[in-house]
C-alpha cells in the first residue's frame, strides 16, 4: 500500500526520537523496565505518525498520557495536537456511544418480537456468536469499548496495518543491531 | 354476476378458518379494490360491496378510485368473502382461476387470498396495519398505484408474522398470480427475519400492477438501511480477510475469530520485540498462546503470559538450563526463531527443516500464535499442542 511505507517512515523517525530522549536519560534500568519503556515509545510513536486520524491512536496517546511519567515523552512525540483536543474527542466519542445505546434500547422495547418458531434459530445463535467475537475484538483494539459494531471494524482494521507496519520495523531493527553485533 | 354472489356465500358457509378478524376493513377495503384494479377487473367492486346484483363493467378506474377514496364504509360481507377466499385457497390445491382470463372470478379470488393473508397477519401486528391508513391517506390518485410500495412496507412488516399455512397458501397464489415476483416473495417471506432486513431498496414496478417487491428491492427506507449497513459490514470483512494472512473463511464468525487471533499475535510480537532489542542476557521470550486455535478466546490471558514472560527472561538472565526446565514444566517447549519465523509466515512448515524439539506439526497460521525473539542463542519458546 502507498501508505505503509510512508507509515513506516513516520514511524522510525519518531521512535527513534523516544529512544535519544531514554537513552540521553542517565538512568540505569534493569530489562523488563527497559523493554517496558522501549514498548511504550513504540507504541507512542507508531500512534502519533497516525496523526490521531483513528481512534485507537487516540486512545494510545491519552492512556499514555494519564501516567504522569510519561508526559514528556508523550509531549515530544505527538506534539501536534493539544491535549484539549484529545479529551474533547475522547468525551464525544464517550457521549455519542452513550446517547446511542440509550436510543437503541428505547426502541428495542418496541420492536421486541418474539423468536419464530425456530426458524430463526440459526440465526439468533450465528449473531450471538458474532457478538461475542466482537466484544473480544474491542477488548484487544485500544479503546474499543467505545464503539459500535460497525466501527470496531474499521478500527480493527487499521490498527491491525499499523501493527503490522510497526513489527517489521523493529524486526528490521533488531535484525539490523543484531548483525552490527 | 348474480351467481358469483351465491357462490361466495355458498362458500362462506363452508369456511373453515374462524380465525379470520374483523378488521380495519376501512383500509382493506380500499386496499382490495385497489388490488382489483391492479388486476383490470371489469367487476364493479361497489356494487358487489352494497350487495347489488348489477354489474358495471365499463366503469373506468379513475371513478372508481375517486368513489373510494371518498369515504368507503364496508360491509360484513367483505370480511365473509374474504374468509370465503381464503376457504377456497385452501380447499382447492388447483386453483381455480386463471391470470390471463382477468374475470371477475380470479380477481376476487386473488384479492380475497390476498387480503386474507394481510388480514391474517395484520391482526397480529397492528403497529403496521395503524401505518397504512396513513399510508393511504397521504397518497394521491398516482400515488396509490405504487403499489410495491405498499407491499414493500405489508411485507416488511407481516413477514415475520405469517405462519406458515398462510405461506402455503400465499405461495398457491403467488404461482400463479405473480410469477417470478411472488416466488421470490415468498422466498423472502420464508427467510426474512422479523424486522425489515428481508428487503432493500429498489425501483418499483409499473404502476396498476400489484407486485411484491423483490428481494433486494424493497423501498421500505428501514430495510434500504439495513441493506446498506450490512453491505458495508461485508466489504469490511472483505478488507480484513485480505489482510489476515492464511484464512480461507467466509463465514463472519469464523473470520473474526482469525482477526482476533492475528490482532493477539501482532501485538505478543511487538512486546517481544521491545525486549530483544536489549543488550545484555540472553534477549526474551514470550510465551505463546494455545495453538489450537479452536477455543473461544485464548486460555492464557496477558495477565498469565507477561507473568510466565518475565519468569523465564529471569532465569535465562541466570541460567540458561534452569529456564528451558521451567519452560517444559509449563508445557512450552524452545525452537530456531528462523523455524517460527518461517512457519508463521509460511502456509506450510518446512518439513526437512531442523528441528529441535518435537513440536507436532501445528498449524502455520497465526492461530499458532509462536512469538520469537532474537536472542542470544537463538531460541525461543512455543506451546507444544
Amino acid at each position: 500500500m502507498h501508505n505503509s511505507s510512508q507509515l513506516k517512515n513516520e514511524f522510525i523517525k519518531r521512535w527513534v526520537q523516544g529512544l535519544h530522549l531514554y537513552c540521553s536519560s542517565k538512568k540505569e534500568m534493569n530489562l523488563l523496565e527497559r523493554k517496558k519503556k522501549i514498548k511504550l515509545s513504540a507504541d507512542i510513536a507508531l500512534a502519533s505518525a497516525r496523526n490521531s486520524a483513528t481512534c485507537w491512536s487516540k486512545a494510545i496517546i491519552s492512556k499514555a498520557k494519564k501516567d504522569e511519567g510519561n508526559t514528556n515523552l508523550v509531549n515530544n512525540l505527538s506534539r501536534l495536537e493539544s491535549k484539549l483536543m484529545y479529551a474533547h474527542k475522547k468525551v464525544t466519542c464517550h457521549k455519542r456511544i452513550r446517547s446511542k445505546k440509550i436510543l437503541m434500547r428505547s426502541c428495542g422495547v418496541g420492536k421486541k418480537m418474539k423468536p419464530r418458531h425456530g426458524s430463526n434459530l440459526p440465526t439468533c445463535v450465528a449473531k450471538r456468536l458474532v457478538k461475542k467475537r466482537t466484544q473480544v475484538l474491542k477488548r484487544l483494539v485500544p479503546g474499543g469499548e467505545s464503539m459500535d459494531e460497525y466501527s470496531i471494524i474499521k478500527e480493527a482494521l487499521d490498527y491491525m496495518l499499523s501493527l503490522r507496519v510497526q513489527v517489521d520495523v523493529m524486526k528490521n531493527l533488531v535484525n539490523a543491531t543484531t548483525n552490527l553485533n | 354476476m348474480v351467481n358469483f354472489i351465491c357462490w361466495l356465500l355458498v362458500y362462506q358457509k363452508h369456511q373453515r378458518k374462524k380465525n379470520i378478524l374483523v378488521l380495519f376493513v376501512g383500509f382493506f377495503s380500499t386496499f382490495l379494490i385497489f388490488f382489483t384494479f391492479s388486476q383490470e377487473s371489469q367487476m364493479s367492486l361497489q356494487d358487489l360491496r352494497n350487495d347489488t346484483t348489477s354489474f358495471d363493467p365499463t366503469v373506468t378506474h379513475d371513478d372508481f378510485l375517486n368513489q373510494l377514496l371518498s369515504g368507503l364504509q364496508p360491509t360484513v360481507s367483505w370480511s365473509d368473502i374474504s374468509a370465503a377466499g381464503a376457504g377456497d385457497g385452501q380447499n382447492k390445491p388447483t386453483l381455480p382461476w386463471d391470470v390471463d382470463h382477468f374475470d371477475d372470478h380470479s380477481a376476487f379470488l386473488s384479492s380475497k387470498l390476498r387480503q386474507h393473508q394481510i388480514t391474517a397477519a395484520g391482526a397480529s401486528n397492528t403497529l403496521k396495519s395503524l401505518q397504512l391508513p396513513r399510508d393511504f391517506a397521504s397518497a394521491g390518485d398516482t400515488a396509490l398505484f405504487q403499489n410495491d410500495v405498499i407491499d414493500g412496507s405489508f411485507f416488511n412488516g407481516f413477514a415475520g408474522s405469517l405462519t406458515s399455512g398462510q405461506i402455503q397458501q400465499f405461495r398457491n397464489l403467488s404461482a400463479q398470480n405473480f410469477g417470478a415476483p411472488g416466488a421470490t416473495a415468498v422466498s423472502q417471506v420464508q427467510t426474512a427475519s422479523a424486522t425489515a432486513g428481508g428487503g432493500g431498496g429498489g425501483t418499483p414496478s409499473q404502476p396498476r400492477q400489484r407486485v411484491r417487491a423483490r428481494r433486494g428491492q424493497a423501498t421500505d427506507p428501514h430495510s434500504i438501511a439495513e441493506r446498506l449497513r450490512r453491505e458495508r459490514i461485508a466489504e469490511r470483512m472483505k478488507a480484513l480477510q485480505e489482510l489476515v494472512p492464511n484464512t480461507n473463511k467466509t463465514d463472519k464468525a469464523s473470520m473474526l475469530d482469525d482477526i482476533i487471533d492475528y490482532v493477539k499475535f501482532l501485538q505478543l510480537q511487538v512486546k517481544v520485540l521491545s525486549m530483544s532489542r536489549l543488550r545484555g542476557a540472553a534477549g526474551a521470550t514470550v510465551a505463546a498462546k494455545g495453538g489450537d486455535g479452536g477455543g473461544p478466546a485464548s486460555s492464557l490471558n496477558n495477565d498469565t503470559t507477561t507473568v510466565t514472560e518475565n519468569q523465564v527472561v529471569k532465569l535465562m538472565e541466570e541460567d540458561m538450563g534452569s529456564a528451558m526446565q521451567y519452560l517444559q514444566g509449563k508445557g512450552l517447549c524452545l525452537m530456531p526463531i528462523s523455524l517460527a519465523t518461517t512457519i508463521s509466515t509460511a502456509r506450510c512448515h518446512p518439513s526437512g527443516s531442523r528441528i529441535n524439539h518435537p513440536f507436532g506439526g501445528g498449524p502455520c497460521s497465526p492461530n499458532m500464535s509462536v512469538l520469537t525473539v532474537q536472542s542470544a542463542n537463538g531460541v525461543c519458546v512455543k506451546d507444544s499442542p
